[in-house]
């Protein structure tokens, strides 16, 4: 009897010996987790081919996830529609069918109700990107092309207002802001975000490019002002009402001497109307008061800079992903209630294919965009990648 | 007429040697084991491991697993190994270049030097800051065994271990995947030019690319599909099939691939042994993907027991007799529900197979080498041993490695 219980303490000393290093086994992995196969290369099923998929735009209608993606150069990007109660993916578009010489939907999605916008990116440099109208139903797209916001630019970044049926942009290489008014076509041009000479010079010094200072996103707060980054390391605020753009006071958070890498990279709007952030230079996480105009920083979920999306989820509870190369990808919540971070560590979510095995375990490292199902139930990244999958998880 | 006796007396004792050989038992006088001088905390080996025609030697990267890795020299003619030097010493590594291990086959370029890639070590160490003092990543390394001078080619990716390279034969461009991000990359070191291919695998990173004879290198999508970059066009092609697997294999034994492989150039085929523990036959052809014929399991043991798909085999060598021989075992993983690693023998005429060989733990725990063979058809494989007395490492436990020579057609015990 005595013997026993030794050997049982003994088996669980050694139990215990080896749970600190199980620990760092352990993936994001949640009950009902799954990864949708977008891509894969020289097959008869429906899917992405290589180089074409990164899925850089993403949103949700219904059922359905709807990415736009991007591609290498002189390759062409798609529309996809994934469902997510099947997990599979349903619809494809080749862009360059109804608009060729683009080589990216990188700008996210804007929205007014059923229909979905966007704008892309040339895929020959000096040639203009253009804004398209997307319209997602009977298990088809249509798209119509709405013409070149500003001519020889792309579009970098780009929401919508429904309220106000407008549209408004950040051009690229230039970093002009745009709006378009949705039921007239008519497009106004802002020079106030632009890159100046003078920063053009600046960021010259730390070799950045027009990709790694511009806005990656933009967001319009319940009173209908837009929000995004400009040269160097600030935040504006558009008010359609004035039509005048103004700099923010407060800039973004910054770390020591990484100044010139700040830029919006993701927004979420809070219920309450508070605006979160995501800045890629060191991958703070921030809040802006709309009424005050104070951003505060709120720190960093993880040692590495970018924070490439942001959604709220149904229980309200921000979820973001941080990290990008030279790492990779973590994900993260934050609880506006108590302030706490809380890293959720590196995604890994069963990819259904029945055909070669039950599941395959699939990890995300290189995460794009992040977005919510319309009831916020679920939680949807778009990876980065050669062969880029959708993965989603339910927020309990 | 006595010439004719001679001549007939001749024959048959060249016949009965050939069937002789041919049906030899295998038995422990097969086999022997070769200890890595100089390197008392000497922990493990891993796939590292390789053939220099040119110079007969053996070359073996061996490790600690933490951060000392040493370059082994095993000279055939001479029976002597030797400490070619650690890597820090050899290359002028600083400490926050410590490389973990030499997991990649150690390859001979057409230029007759040796290549290999390094690894940060546990996978817990995986994120480029779970290590304390951080990993920058994994070399590309070129032995040059005529000089005795080892040079650094570069990184692969940048706090990325590279855990498998394989060779263009013609062009000696390398081809590596990275570890954890399973990025493929195909490296012209001569001019300097690696190309990122991007990632192609899932949850687990495939530890073994091949090439064949027509320059084309091989890897294998989180599908088991066989990847290609293709000599002729520098073209990047998948296969639109996946390697044969058995009912039932699971999905982390899908994404996982391949674990060795033998090559028959005579035949003009390769051997595969998949992570789902089956043996495919693999006809290369120059352009576009070749022939694949499923020679089934690698074991046949009680499914009750143990599924056909779970048994751990990470070598595989063709003797000169034509025979595949594979040490099944590590990991946890061994037949039977027994501690102990078994040499198995594939006759591939007749598809059968049995095992020839059993080793308690303590004599081999793990073997690892995919067809490294001399002139004389001896075998050569990595070999680790259970050890209490050794440093445990985390997730590989405590071991020491030694190397192991088998010829199945002649006794080589002393």
């Amino acid at each position: 009897m005595k013997r026993g219980m030794l050997t049982l303490v003994a088996a669980f000393s050694v139990l215990a010996m080896f749970r600190p290093l199980a620990a760092e086994y352990k993936f994001f992995a949640p009950r009902g987790s799954f990864t949708v196969e977008i891509s894969l290369e020289n097959t008869d099923r429906l899917r992405l081919p290589i180089y074409r998929n990164a899925i850089t735009s993403l949103t949700c209608i219904g059922d359905y996830a709807i990415g736009g993606t991007r591609a290498n150069e002189g390759l062409s990007p798609f529309l996809f529609a994934a469902s997510l109660s099947s997990r599979s993916l349903e619809v494809v578009l080749d862009l360059a069918e109804v608009l060729p010489g683009q080589r990216a939907i990188q700008s996210g999605f804007g929205r007014v109700e059923n229909v979905f916008y966007a704008g892309t990116m040339p895929d020959k440099e000096g040639s203009s990107g253009h804004l398209i109208k997307v319209q997602f139903a009977n298990k088809r797209f249509e798209v119509t092309d709405l013409g070149e916001p500003v001519k020889g630019e792309g579009t970098f970044a780009l929401t919508a207002d429904s309220s106000l049926n407008m549209l408004y942009g950040i051009s690229h290489p230039s970093g002009r802001f745009f709006s378009y008014n949705i039921q007239t076509g008519q497009v106004q041009v802002y020079e106030e975000t632009a890159v100046t000479e003078r920063q053009l010079a600046y960021y010259h010094h730390y070799a950045l490019e027009p990709e790694d200072f511009l806005s990656r996103a933009l967001v319009v707060d319940k009173s209908g002002r837009v929000y995004g980054s400009r040269p160097v390391n600030s935040v504006f605020r558009f008010s359609p009402q004035s039509g005048k753009i103004e700099t923010l006071k407060d800039e973004l958070p910054i770390v020591w001497g990484r100044r010139p890498l700040g830029r919006v990279d993701s927004w979420a709007l809070a219920r309450d109307g508070t605006l979160y952030g995501g800045n890629a230079g060191d991958g703070q996480l921030f809040k802006i008061a709309p009424l005050t105009g104070k951003l505060t920083n709120l720190g960093k979920p993880i040692m590495m800079p970018r924070l490439v999306g942001l959604a709220f989820g149904c229980d309200g509870k921000l979820y973001g992903v941080a990290g990008a190369l030279p790492g990779y990808a973590h994900l993260f919540v934050y609880d506006p209630n108590d302030s706490g971070f809380t890293d959720l560590g590196n995604p890994k979510f069963p990819l259904h294919v029945p055909e070669i095995a039950g599941e395959l375990p699939w990890r995300g490292f290189q995460i794009a965009t992040v977005a919510a199902s319309e009831d916020n139930r679920y939680i949807l990244m778009g990876e980065d990648e050669s062969l880029s999958q959708l993965m989603v998880f339910p927020v309990k | 007429m006595r010439e004719i006796r001679i001549i007939i007396f001749m024959a048959l004792t060249l016949i009965l040697t050939v069937f002789g050989m041919l049906s030899a038992e295998v038995t422990r006088k097969n086999i022997r084991f070769v200890e890595y001088p100089d390197f008392p905390d000497a922990h493990s080996t891993w796939s590292s491991i390789g053939y220099s025609k040119v110079h007969q030697k053996v070359f073996i990267g061996v490790t600690n697993h933490r951060d000392k890795v040493g370059l082994f020299e095993y000279d055939v003619n001479r029976d002597r190994m030797r400490l070619c030097g650690f890597l820090p010493e050899l290359v002028n590594l600083r400490d926050f270049q410590w490389q973990g291990k030499v997991h990649s086959e150690i390859i001979e370029g057409p230029d007759g030097c040796m290549y290999f890639s390094t690894d940060g070590g546990e996978s817990r160490e995986e994120y480029l800051m779970n290590h304390p003092h951080g990993y920058g990543g994994g070399f590309f390394f070129k032995w040059d065994p005529a000089e005795e001078r080892l040079t650094k080619l570069g990184y692969g990716m940048l706090y990325e271990s590279i855990k498998d390279i394989t060779m263009d034969r013609i062009s000696g461009r390398i081809m590596g995947v990275s570890y954890p991000q399973v990025h493929l990359l195909v490296y012209d070191h001569q001019k300097n030019d690696l190309r990122d291919l991007g990632r192609v695998g899932s949850d687990h990173v495939p530890r073994v690319l091949f090439s064949d004879w027509f320059g084309n290198m091989y890897y294998v999508d989180w599908r088991q599909r066989l990847v290609k970059y293709e000599h002729d066009t520098g073209k990047f092609l998948f296969s639109r099939d996946s390697l044969p697997a058995f009912e039932g294999t699971p999905g982390n034994r899908v994404i996982t691939g391949i674990t060795a492989c033998a090559e028959d150039r005579a035949n003009g085929v390769i051997y595969l042994v998949t992570y789902g523990s089956k043996v495919v036959a693999f006809y290369p052809a120059r352009l576009g993907f070749g022939k694949m014929e499923d020679l089934g399991g690698i074991y046949d043991g009680d499914p009750e027991v143990r599924q056909p798909y779970d048994y751990y085999c990470p070598n595989v060598a063709l003797g000169d007799n034509g025979m595949l021989y594979y040490f099944i075992g590590g990991h946890g993983s061994y037949v039977d529900g027994e501690e102990r690693n078994v040499l198995m023998e594939f006759d591939l005429r007749k598809k059968t197979k049995r095992m020839v060989l059993s080793f308690r733990l303590k004599e081999i725990s793990e073997v690892t080498g995919s067809g490294v063979k001399d002139e004389g058809g001896n075998v050569y494989f990595c070999g680790r041993k259970r050890d209490p007395g050794a440093e445990m490492m985390g997730e590989s436990g405590a071991s020491k490695p030694f190397m192991i020579i088998f010829n199945p057609t002649k006794e080589i015990a002393p």
